[in-house]
């Protein structure tokens, strides 16, 4: 994942931001198989290609549920297949349960991109200029935490080697549990007094306060933030002049080839392949650049 | 001109009638480097917070303490925030953010400089400390010395002029330790920055620093130049307890009666010996104790271990052989997988290959709590995490009723213990408001409730000065003597010549060398005691400074020389 690493924190956001908001929105099979076979190609750029696949193996059944169970409930729609126990089971029902099994799916391949590409110092940075407390405050519990987990782990392991830990059922298991998380608390509340003289010997709470991030906002971040504004906004007033319009129920409407509605498709499709149009491009240039070291 | 200057400080905190500090005179040169020595409890800490002001305890204070000829209270805010740093003892607690460049960043952000400045910034300070690599880390994935020296470089970035340090390498192990303490001493000389620091580890400090502050319950003992501090705390104070934190130099200066410049660091010693005594008794000659007749109390043989499938081996082709009724020191580098030796022992971890014995019984054998029921205990690095009671006493007596007394015979018992142990008076508190040494003892308190036959104990020594040593050792020599089997994993190379039965190198997964601590020490150049580095030419086999005196005073000083021992 070169280029997303690359991008200032508010790049990636912005984008995933608006690819998920697409998807989310509509119905359109042609948009949503577009936005499908693009969040798992990203996801595999982003977090390889085997890790993907593998969890294809996972997402395929899944969706095949979810797919059997909207006609299973819902009897709408005119061309009927067969009965089930009395009730119709409808063409549409099924494929209107394919549709929307494929949105989640690709919400679920676009969330994990979105994942890899944003660390938790990035969400921090994205905040701080909007929201420092809450930036700080972001930061210091993503720091909090792995310290908590360990110590946790450090005093249980003090205490099994000791044998404080009862042999008898899990009851007495559960209660000494309970003893530990009780000490961690008053460890946390300890360690807490500690940062907050740390905090103040370096003068938090003074007036003023900045908000330093390592990240740098270049013109690539501009050029991509303009690009999938604008490709967002067109995708938007389409879909409002009606392009985006589709049903599945009573009837399935055919799709839609004009003018508008071509528009539309290549919109989507340029969005959701940005991301991978940039690594792609990222890492012809970077082997380029390799073969010259 | 003093860069800090105290007028008869007196202080008490709000609530108490004893008084924290009496009537303390101290000036502070610019650019001088500042030991501050004593006991726990002695108002160190106290001294130190009351020259930040931000960090001033609560209670009532008489007398001036002036920061550039201003009282530090009227100081500018935003002045006593950038002109005084202050790092304290636990690097854990003092970083505040998740990643190591925010935290650098964090001083600054508060004072309010903008991005491209404080930029440059951290970037002068990660070159001065060589810390650039970890810029873009997650702080929490830092060792302990590399916290430490982030919560220094973010005190740094902000350019103070006077540095002050609270124990800063209490927690660290001794090789940390050091290399923290050259980074001050670089700091110190490089930049000009006065450092002002509470330590007891004084072995390495004592020949850097320009001033030592000797203090004693509430008061200076001392102000003096390092050379004369061991003469000046024989004289003024011969029982005082930093007597026994003195470097090994200074303690065989002393003991002998030296006259003259008192030496400080190795190479003085060296001197000071080779110039003043004979050697016309050669050292010792120590023989090695046969073990063959005595149990086994643990035996582990080809043993492997790694935390996960696809990380590296910590223990590989691991042998070790613990007796019974022997006090075994096990020493090796920073991260060999001491501590992780100690855990297969203890049984918190498995080996994935390898046997292990205890009592000569598979670990296999020992079902439920039969491991540790009378048998096995283990004290972890940090002695607070055995505790989860909000009282000692509440502790103990749980970890008694656990062990299978009813409520009489549990308070029995613990009363017996902490009459032992001399923890009586610390029943009745909180676990986490004990000192280094106190701490141990109650930890120790609670592994007897076990009654154990095998003690496991990781550094025990860390953070605990050299009286509260002693102490330790003599709790250890009498478990030894009621049977019971020892092993310590540390650093500390003085504890272990002096009070081990037998010392163990850990290195690359295994045991390298096992030797009773003469032999052992006497034969390592590196990695050994400060006394046997003195000694070395001279005398054979004398690792501890009292070994060295006592074949000093045999020997006799050689004619003409200045020494009267």
């Amino acid at each position: 994942m070169k280029a997303f690493d690359n991008f200032h924190p508010v790049a990636p956001f912005l984008y995933f931001a608006a690819v998920i908001f697409v998807t989310m929105f509509t119905t359109h099979p042609i948009l949503l198989g577009v936005s499908f076979a693009c969040a798992v190609f990203t996801c595999g750029m982003i977090t390889g290609a085997k890790k993907t696949l593998k969890s294809l193996l996972y997402a395929l059944p899944v969706m095949i549920v979810i797919a059997l169970t909207n006609p299973l409930f819902s009897h709408n729609g005119v061309t009927i297949l067969f009965y089930l126990n009395g009730n119709p089971v409808t063409k549409e029902a099924v494929l209107y349960g394919v549709d929307i099994s494929v949105m989640i799916t690709s919400v679920f391949y676009w969330f994990k991109s979105y994942h890899a590409v944003m660390s938790g110092d990035k969400f921090v940075c994205l905040f701080g200029s909007v929201a420092p407390k809450l930036a700080l405050l972001l930061s210091m519990t993503l720091g909090f935490l792995p310290k908590l987990k360990r110590k946790y782990r450090e005093i249980d392991d003090a205490q099994k080697a000791l044998g404080i830990y009862s042999r008898k059922g899990y009851l007495d298991k559960i209660r000494s549990k309970i003893r530990v998380l009780g000490i961690l608390v008053t460890c946390g509340l300890e360690s807490s007094v500690e940062t907050a003289d740390s905090m103040r010997a370096r003068g938090y709470g003074l007036k003023g306060r900045t908000s330093y991030s390592v990240f740098r906002f270049t013109f690539a971040d501009a050029a991509f933030v303009f690009f999938t504004v604008a490709l967002t906004a067109v995708i938007c007033f389409l879909a409002y002049k009606g392009a985006a319009d589709f049903r599945f129920y009573p009837t399935v409407k055919e799709i839609n080839f004009g003018l508008e509605s071509a528009a539309l498709y290549l919109s989507a499709l340029l969005l959701s392949a940005a991301g991978i149009f940039c690594e792609i491009k990222e890492n012809t240039v970077w082997r380029l650049l390799k073969s010259k070291i | 001109m003093a860069v800090i200057e105290i007028e008869n400080l007196s202080f008490t905190y709000t609530g108490k009638t004893e008084k924290a500090l009496d009537n303390i005179n101290l000036k502070i040169g610019n650019g001088e480097f500042v030991v501050l020595c004593g006991e726990s409890g002695c108002g160190k800490t106290t001294l130190l917070r009351l020259l930040k002001r931000s960090l001033a305890p609560v209670g009532e204070k008489s007398g001036r303490v002036l920061y550039n000829g201003v009282e530090i209270s009227e100081l500018d805010e935003r002045k006593s925030v950038t002109d005084i740093g202050f790092v304290a003892q636990n690097p854990e607690n003092g970083i505040v953010t998740d990643k190591v460049y925010h935290e650098l960043a964090f001083g600054l952000e508060n004072l309010g400089v903008d991005s491209d400045e404080i930029r440059r910034r951290v970037a002068e300070v990660c070159g001065f400390f060589g810390i650039g690599e970890w810029y873009r880390r997650d702080a929490f994935s830092l060792s302990g010395g590399q916290k430490q020296l982030l919560s220094l470089a973010s005190v740094m970035v902000m350019r103070p002029e006077v540095l002050i340090l609270d124990e800063p390498t209490a927690q660290l192990d001794p090789i940390a330790a050091s290399d923290f303490i050259a980074t001050l001493k670089k700091i110190n000389e490089e930049l000009g920055t006065t450092v002002i620091l509470s330590e007891h580890r004084l072995e390495e400090v004592l020949p850097l620093a320009d001033k030592a502050v000797i203090m004693n319950r509430a008061e200076i003992l001392t102000c003096c130049t390092p050379r004369e501090a061991g003469a000046k705390l024989r004289e003024l104070a011969p029982e005082h307890k930093m007597n026994y934190s003195l470097p090994s130099a200074v303690k065989i200066f002393s003991a002998l009666g030296g006259d003259g410049e008192c030496p400080l660091t190795v190479r003085e010693g060296k001197n000071f010996l080779e110039n003043n005594y004979g050697n016309v008794y050669g050292g010792y000659d120590v023989e090695k104790e046969d073990y063959s007749a005595r149990e086994k109390a643990i035996e582990i043989s080809g043993g492997f271990f790694r935390y996960e499938r696809e990380t590296p081996d910590v223990l590989s082709g691991l042998d070790i052989t613990v007796y019974e009724k022997e006090i075994l020191c096990i020493l090796g580098g920073n991260g060999a997988g001491k501590t992780t030796l100690l855990k297969i022992m203890s049984g918190v971890k498995r080996l994935y290959r390898g046997k292990m014995r205890v009592w000569e019984k598979k670990i296999k054998e020992y079902g439920g709590n039969s491991l540790y029921l009378n048998n096995i205990a283990a004290v972890p690095q940090d002695p607070r995490t055995l505790f989860v009671k909000n009282s000692l006493r509440a502790d103990l007596l749980q970890t008694a009723c656990l062990m299978g007394s009813d409520k009489a015979q549990a308070e029995k018992k613990v009363g017996e213990i902490a009459e032992k142990l001399s923890v009586s008076h610390l029943l009745d508190m909180h676990p986490f408001d004990l000192s280094g040494g106190e701490i141990q003892k109650a930890a120790f308190a609670k592994l007897l409730l076990t009654s154990p036959r095998i003690i496991l104990l990781d550094e025990p020594t860390k953070g605990i000065d050299g009286y509260s040593k002693k102490v330790f050792a003599e709790m250890l020599y009498e478990l030894k003597a009621q049977g019971v089997t020892v092993v310590i994993v540390t650093h500390d190379a003085e504890f272990a010549a002096e009070y081990s039965d037998r010392c163990a190198m850990f290195f690359d997964g295994q045991i390298v060398s096992a030797d009773n601590p003469v032999n052992f020490f006497s034969t390592n150049s590196y990695y050994t005691t400060a006394a046997s580095r003195i000694s070395r030419g001279l005398y054979r086999n004398a690792v501890t400074a009292d070994m060295v005196v006592e074949l000093a005073r045999k020997n006799g000083t050689r004619k003409g020389s200045g020494a009267n021992g």
